[in-house]
């Protein structure tokens, strides 16, 4: 009888602070629930989606309030400019990152950041309503800064930066309405000005330090998925022609094989569909690499290799080419949409080893890329109007978690996982970017091949010259020389390639310049979640029905919360008839599949096992 | 979390209304840490036994199984000389069978139902489980020995005041 309440026993040793701040702790947690009950559907809805609703017990009724108003308001829109300059090398990757976590909780977003000579620029765009979710991170490089070895003349030249916009891109249309399966679609446009042709390799090299980086980031973040195929040429030299035009590597690859592809494409671009296209199965991966070989330029070197016309030897190049005027700095946008697209549309996600990529020409230099792996799919596509270049990718993942019912840490496993998988995608984007170049500057003499090597990377020994194996009669401007060149390299390129796969993967630079490189690696070094979502999609959540509570219910209380319910409560009804609270139950369906009381499948048509 | 709110109600219900046999409370400052006790049922060899037990309430509970440990030694074939516990609702789906309806007293009363219930085909104790199977006796012995050794089975004293004091089981106390 000494102890007669046990309870008491506990909290009779606390100390009054403690128990004040438990006290203070339990009210916020009144409040949170009373708010979460109070809210309609709709804000319900919109704010979970939103990962808004922070940890019970945490977060005040006012905050909550505030960021209802908010999100419900739309975007602070902060002026670009504002931050500009102040990131620092090293913060830049992680503020961004930092960003970028919380970008889904405060709805629109602007951020800027400037790092040596690239200034970026992130938009993050929340659709409360359909819950879809759009970033895009723009790079511009700037030549004049930051690039001692140019010329003076070039650098003033290059002082002006050219943004592109994101909105032309066709890439979304919107299909908001369907809501099945959730997808992410990412889209990556790189967006290159053509710059008249200028320089040779020399600057490119000098100038982008930084975008050699990047292609070696990129190559890390593809290789995870596909290691071999990725040895993304790390010389930018050998192409220096300007014209503009397909890759001879496309030509060839429709000779050697064309299959067809569904073509789901790309609303993305618009120009894409429509166009007769080839295409081409590769399905090989050793195919993929003859083929992709010739292809594979770094997308940065592009970038800038455009800009110089002159087939650069080696690394003196540039002098000759500085003359040319009116170079513009390239601008990389990448642009990453989260949508929903209807169910089931890709669902092969077992199909790990497929790949499958295919070329199509379009006559309005529009190629599209296409690849598929274990529930992703890639389309990569290029296209040209008025000297800029657009690239776009897009990745389909299924993501059955996109559910932020908040307050779970598995949330952010999702998130993480997503945005690997895009900054994936990103990184074959570049890899489309690398290929595109090679092909396209029809330069790429046999001379160049070994400076560039030089040039790149530690790696770049390895590098041999890439020549399209198979000249095309399509091909663009590209003297037929060059073609026989590539022919002959091909064969080795292969194997030259692995070596320099396996290198550069692991190799990069550490010291990482693009922000969103870094949040590549970032999201790579976070690799080991495990990918097998156990709960429902936020879909397959809304779907179950819900309703108001009303006084005369028969069963009173939340088993999840063992909280009595009130009148006007949320709650949600499962197949077996148990209901609970909306926002208790939804949390526990984010990542469980079975009725917390009777512990039956929630999901009848059984695409995930039930847990017995 | 709902941690706290959903504890301070579990906590609230098991000291008004405490399963039989079972009690549970708050250990000291940390609200996720509890202290609990069962007691051995009747009939089993664990009878007049006042176990003792820890849990670690996480912070994702109730979404995650809380993580219940005995403190007092207990031969018994789904509980290692540690103290863990081998049992399906302490482990999260889908391997386990946790889910957001138990509650700390239904996991305390489905421990003690293991305790005089053991399930020797998923042994902790490999031995202890042939033993139960094959020497029913020799187990019975030597489980209510550890009992009166460790768990104050009559005579042993320092427990069960408190316990008396919850209104325990009338099986519980001999």
């Amino acid at each position: 009888m000494e102890s007669t309440d046990p309870t008491g026993k506990g909290s009779a040793e606390q100390s009054d602070s403690q128990r004040q701040s438990q006290m203070d702790r339990l009210d916020r947690e009144e409040a949170f629930y009373q708010f979460v009950n109070n809210l309609n559907e709709e804000d319900y809805r919109l704010m979970r989606d939103n990962n808004l609703l922070g940890t019970p017990g945490e977060i005040t009724k006012e905050e909550l309030l505030r960021r209802l108003q908010q999100i419900k308001e739309g975007p602070p829109q902060q002026n670009a400019e504002e931050n500009r300059g102040e990131a620092t090398e090293d913060s830049n990757g992680d503020s961004i990152i930092d960003w970028l976590n919380s970008v889904r909780q405060t709805g629109n977003t602007t951020r800027s950041g400037q790092r040596g000579n690239q200034s970026w620029r992130a938009v993050s765009r929340t659709n409360p309503n359909s819950g879809d979710f759009r970033f895009s991170l723009e790079i511009n490089v700037n030549r004049s800064t930051g690039n001692p070895n140019l010329p003076p003349s070039e650098q003033s030249e290059g002082s002006g930066v050219e943004n592109m916009e994101l909105t032309n891109q066709g890439e979304a249309e919107p299909e908001p309405e369907v809501e099945t399966e959730p997808e992410i679609v990412a889209t990556g446009e790189n967006a290159v000005e053509e710059p008249a042709p200028q320089r040779g390799q020399r600057r490119a090299r000098s100038r982008s330090p930084e975008l050699r980086r990047i292609r070696s980031r990129y190559d890390r973040s593809r290789s995870p998925f596909n290691p071999t195929v990725e040895a993304p040429s790390r010389r930018a030299q050998h192409n220096s022609s300007q014209t503009v035009d397909v890759s001879p590597v496309e030509a060839e690859g429709s000779s050697r094989t064309r299959q067809l592809v569904t073509a789901y494409i790309t609303n993305s671009t618009p120009e894409t569909e429509g166009s007769s296209r080839t295409r081409q199965h590769v399905t090989a991966r050793q195919q993929i690499l003859v083929a992709d070989s010739p292809i594979q330029s770094s997308m940065l070197s592009n970038s800038e290799t455009r800009n110089s016309p002159q087939p650069p030897s080696a690394e003196t190049p540039d002098n000759a080419d500085a003359t040319g005027n009116g170079q513009r700095p390239p601008t990389i946008v990448l642009d990453l949409q989260v949508r929903r697209v209807r169910p089931g549309e890709y669902r092969q996600r077992d199909s790990i080893a497929n790949r499958t990529r295919s070329r199509s020409q379009t006559p309005n230099n529009t190629v599209t890329y296409e690849s598929e792996r274990g529930g992703f799919r890639r389309t990569f596509s290029r296209s040209e109007r008025a000297g800029v270049r657009t690239y776009v990718s897009t990745i389909r993942i299924p993501i059955r978690r996109i559910l932020n019912t908040g307050l779970s840490e598995t949330t952010s496993v999702a998130i993480q996982t997503m945005l690997r998988q895009i900054m994936t995608g990103f990184g074959e984007l570049s890899y489309f970017m690398y290929s595109d170049n090679d092909a396209e500057p029809g330069t790429p003499a046999a001379g160049s091949p070994p400076v560039a090597a030089g040039v790149e990377t530690q790696n770049s020994a390895t590098v041999a010259p890439r020549a399209p194996p198979a000249p095309e009669p399509v091909e663009p401007p590209n003297p037929p020389m060059e073609a026989d060149n590539g022919s002959n390299d091909v064969s080795t390129s292969g194997t030259r390639r692995e070596v320099r796969n396996t290198r550069g993967s692991v190799t990069f630079e550490e010291s990482g310049s693009l922000p969103f490189l870094r949040l590549a690696q970032f999201f790579l070094l976070n690799e080991d979640d495990d990918d097998q979502p156990r709960g429902l999609t936020k879909e397959q959540i809304d779907n179950l029905s819900t309703r108001n509570y009303g006084e005369n219910d028969a069963l009173k209380t939340c088993s999840v919360c063992i909280t009595e319910y009130t009148e006007g409560n949320k709650l949600r009804k499962l197949p077996c008839s148990h209901e609970y609270h909306v926002h208790c139950i939804d949390r526990w369906l984010s990542e469980n599949s079975t009725c917390p009381i009777c512990r039956r499948a929630v999901l009848v048509s059984g695409n995930r096992e039930s847990v017995v | 979390m709902q941690r706290q709110s959903r504890l301070k109600r579990e906590l609230q219900l098991l000291s008004t209304e405490p399963p039989s046999g079972v009690s549970c409370w708050q250990a000291g400052d940390r609200i996720d840490e509890l202290k609990a006790q069962v007691v051995g049922a009747v009939g089993s060899p664990y009878e007049g036994g006042v176990f003792r037990l820890e849990i670690m309430v996480p912070e994702r509970y109730p979404f995650e199984p809380p993580r219940v440990q005995f403190v007092t030694p207990i031969y018994h074939p789904n509980i290692d000389s540690a103290g863990r516990i081998c049992l399906d609702i302490l482990k999260p789906p889908p391997k386990g069978a946790w889910r957001p309806a138990l509650s700390l007293s239904s996991v305390l009363t489905s421990i003690q139902l293991l305790m005089s219930e053991p399930n020797p085909e998923d042994p902790l104790m490999a031995d202890i489980a042939q033993e139960y199977k094959y020497h029913r006796a020799a187990y019975i012995a030597t489980a209510r020995s550890w009992t009166q050794k460790h768990a104050g089975a009559p005579g042993a004293t320092h427990k069960r005041s408190g316990q008396e004091g919850e209104g325990l089981p009338p099986h519980g106390i001999p």
